[in-house]
C-alpha cells in the first residue's frame, strides 16, 4: 500500500555508505602506520640502534601515501559535485569537524610523500637527479618532520572518529569513545598493514623488527577492546533510543559483522594466533600473512559496523 | 527588532489532507522523486471508542541552533539574516554531511541540482513578496500558522502564549522553530 503522503525512499536514515566506511578504514590505515613506524624509528634511535632501512619503515613509506590517496579519491568520487570539490579547500567553517579533517590532509599527504622520499632516497636520487637539493632540505628537517608527521597522524586517526560523532541523533556514533576506538584501531591496522607488506616485499630475515611491532599489538587490542565495551555499555545507561541502539549487536546482520568480523577476525583471531601458535610459527612467512590479513580485515568490518549500525539507529 | 519566522502546527485541527505538500511541490518545483514536506498519519492510538490520529508534520524544523549548519564543511548551510536556515548551492560540494547530521531527517539531495534541498518557508518567493508559504496558505483548516514570534501582537505569539505546544526532539538541544499543537487526546510524543 502506499502512503497518501508519499514516497519514504528520501528518509531512509543510512546516508553515508560503504565508499566512507572504506575512506575511514583507508585513513585509519594510512595515519595508523605513520604512527607506527615512527614510534619504532623513535625507540630504535633512543636505543642507539641504526634505523635505515627498517623493513617495516619501508612497508610503512609505501602504505601510508597509497591509502590516503585512494581514500582521497574514494571521498571525492562520493560527492554529489564531485568536480566542484575544490570549493571545501577555499571555505572553511571551524565549527566543522571536516574543515578540521581537510586542514590536517592537506599538511599531512604531502608530508607522508616526503617521508616516503627520505625512505626511499637512494633510488629515487638515482631515477630523478632533480631532486637531490629538496631531498638534501628535507633530510635536514628530518627530526622535526617525523614529529609533525606523527602529530598530524594522530589528528588524522582522530578526526575521522569526531566526524562521526558530531552527529548529534545517532546514539551509537554520538560518543567520546568512538574517536579513541578510531584510533586504536587505526594503529591495529597500520601495525598489521606494516608487517603483511614488509613481510611480502622487504623482510630479508623474516622477523626483520617484526617483534618489536608485535609488542604494541597487545595493549592496541586491549584498548580497542575496551572502546568496545565502553560504547555499548555507555549506551545501554543513556536513555531509551540510546539502550534501543544496543540491539545492533544483538539482533540483525550487523551484528554478525560485530562478532565474526570485528571480534573474530580483528581481535580474537590476532590474539589467540599470538597466545597459542608454537614458536616455530611465529616468524613464518604465512603465519605473518594470515594474521595480518586477519586484523585488517577486522578493523575494515569496525569501519562498516560503525558506519551502517550507527546510522540505523536514530534517537 | 530582527525577525524570528516560526512556524506553527495544530495537530487538532490538521485532517492530514496533504494540500501543503501538493501546494509546497507546485510552488518550488520539487522534482516527483522528493518531497520538502510531508504530513505522516500515524495510529490509530488510544483505545476503541476513544481512538485518534496523529498528524506529523515532517519538514525541515529550521533550527536556532542548527546541526547541519554546525557541520557543514564549507559553510553552504547557514543560517540567514532573516533566521532561516539556508543553503548557497554554489559552496556546496554534495559531501552528505548535513544530509547526516540532520536529527529530523528533513534534507534532501534534489536530483536536478545535486545539492542538498529542503523548506525555506518559500523565503524567495512567497515570503519575499509578503506573503505566507505555500502550505500556510492553502492549508483548508488553517491548521498552519505562520509569522514572526518576536512581535508579541502576531497571531503566532498569541498562539504560542496561550496553547499547550511542544518541539520534537526538544532534548537534542537545537531549538526548532516549528511549533506544534498536541492532539487534545492522547499523551504528547515528542
Amino acid at each position: 500500500m502506499n502512503n497518501i503522503w508519499g514516497s519514504m525512499e528520501q528518509y531512509d536514515p543510512v546516508v553515508w555508505n560503504w565508499i566512507i566506511a572504506v575512506y575511514l578504514f583507508m585513513a585509519g590505515l594510512s595515519a595508523g602506520s605513520m604512527l607506527v613506524a615512527i614510534g619504532l624509528k623513535w625507540y630504535k634511535q633512543s636505543r642507539g640502534l641504526p634505523t635505515e632501512g627498517l623493513p617495516v619503515v619501508k612497508a610503512a613509506a609505501v602504505i601510508a601515501p597509497v591509502s590516503i590517496c585512494l581514500g582521497m579519491a574514494l571521498l571525492v568520487l562520493d560527492l554529489t559535485k564531485p568536480f566542484e570539490f575544490y570549493h571545501i579547500l577555499l571555505n572553511y567553517n571551524l565549527t566543522s569537524v571536516m574543515a578540521w579533517g581537510v586542514i590536517a590532509l592537506l599538511v599531512y599527504i604531502p608530508l607522508v610523500f616526503v617521508f616516503a622520499g627520505l625512505v626511499f632516497e637512494e633510488p629515487i636520487r638515482r631515477c630523478v637527479p632533480a631532486l637531490n637539493g629538496v631531498l638534501k632540505v628535507c633530510r635536514s628537517l628530518e627530526g622535526s618532520l617525523n614529529k609533525l608527521i606523527f602529530a598530524l597522524a594522530l589528528c588524522v586517526g582522530v578526526y575521522t572518529g569526531f566526524l562521526l560523532s558530531a552527529m548529534i541523533s545517532y546514539p551509537i556514533l554520538n560518543t567520546a569513545v568512538l574517536p579513541a576506538l578510531f584510533l586504536a584501531s587505526a594503529l591495529s591496522a597500520g601495525s598489521a598493514g606494516n608487517i603483511l607488506v614488509a613481510t611480502l616485499f622487504f623482510s630479508k630475515k623474516e622477523s626483520d623488527c617484526i617483534e618489536q611491532v608485535h609488542r604494541i599489538e597487545y595493549p592496541v587490542a586491549f584498548n580497542e577492546a575496551l572502546c568496545l565495551v565502553l560504547l555499548f555499555v555507555g549506551l545501554n545507561f543513556s536513555g531509551p533510543a540510546a539502550q534501543a541502539a544496543t540491539s545492533a549487536i544483538t539482533s540483525g546482520a550487523w551484528a554478525s559483522v560485530f562478532w565474526l568480523g570485528v571480534v573474530g577476525l580483528g581481535l580474537v583471531v590476532p590474539l589467540s594466533a599470538s597466545l597459542f601458535a608454537p614458536q616455530s610459527w611465529k616468524h613464518s612467512k604465512g603465519f605473518l600473512v594470515t594474521v595480518s590479513c586477519s586484523t585488517i580485515l577486522g578493523v575494515l568490518a569496525l569501519r562498516h559496523f560503525v558506519v551502517y549500525a550507527g546510522q540505523s539507529y536514530i534517537s | 527588532m530582527t525577525k524570528r519566522y516560526v512556524l506553527v502546527h495544530d495537530e487538532n485541527k490538521c485532517i492530514g489532507c496533504q494540500a501543503c505538500n501538493v501546494a509546497c511541490r507546485s510552488e518550488n518545483n520539487v522534482p516527483e522523486s522528493v518531497t520538502r514536506i510531508q504530513v505522516r498519519i500515524e495510529g490509530p492510538h488510544g483505545n476503541f471508542p476513544n481512538l485518534h490520529f496523529k498528524y506529523n508534520r515532517v519538514s525541515c524544523e529550521q533550527c536556532e541552533n542548527a546541526p547541519c549548519v554546525k557541520v557543514c564543511p564549507t559553510g553552504a548551510a547557514y543560517v540567514a539574516d532573516d533566521g532561516i536556515v539556508s543553503i548557497n548551492e554554489k559552496k556546496c560540494v554534495g559531501c552528505l554531511y548535513c544530509v547526516a547530521a540532520c536529527p529530523y531527517k528533513v534534507r534532501f539531495i534534489n536530483p536536478d541540482t545535486k545539492v542538498p534541498d529542503k523548506c525555506d518557508f518559500c523565503k524567495k518567493t512567497r515570503l519575499a513578496r509578503g506573503e505566507s508559504p505555500a502550505c500556510v496558505s492553502v492549508c483548508p483548516t488553517d491548521a498552519l500558522c505562520f509569522g514572526d514570534a518576536n512581535d508579541p501582537q502576531s497571531e503566532v505569539s498569541q498562539l504560542l502564549d496561550t496553547k499547550t505546544n511542544y518541539q520534537q526532539k526538544a532534548n537534542l538541544g537545537t531549538q526548532p522553530r516549528v511549533y506544534r499543537i498536541p492532539s487534545r487526546k492522547g499523551g504528547i510524543k515528542a
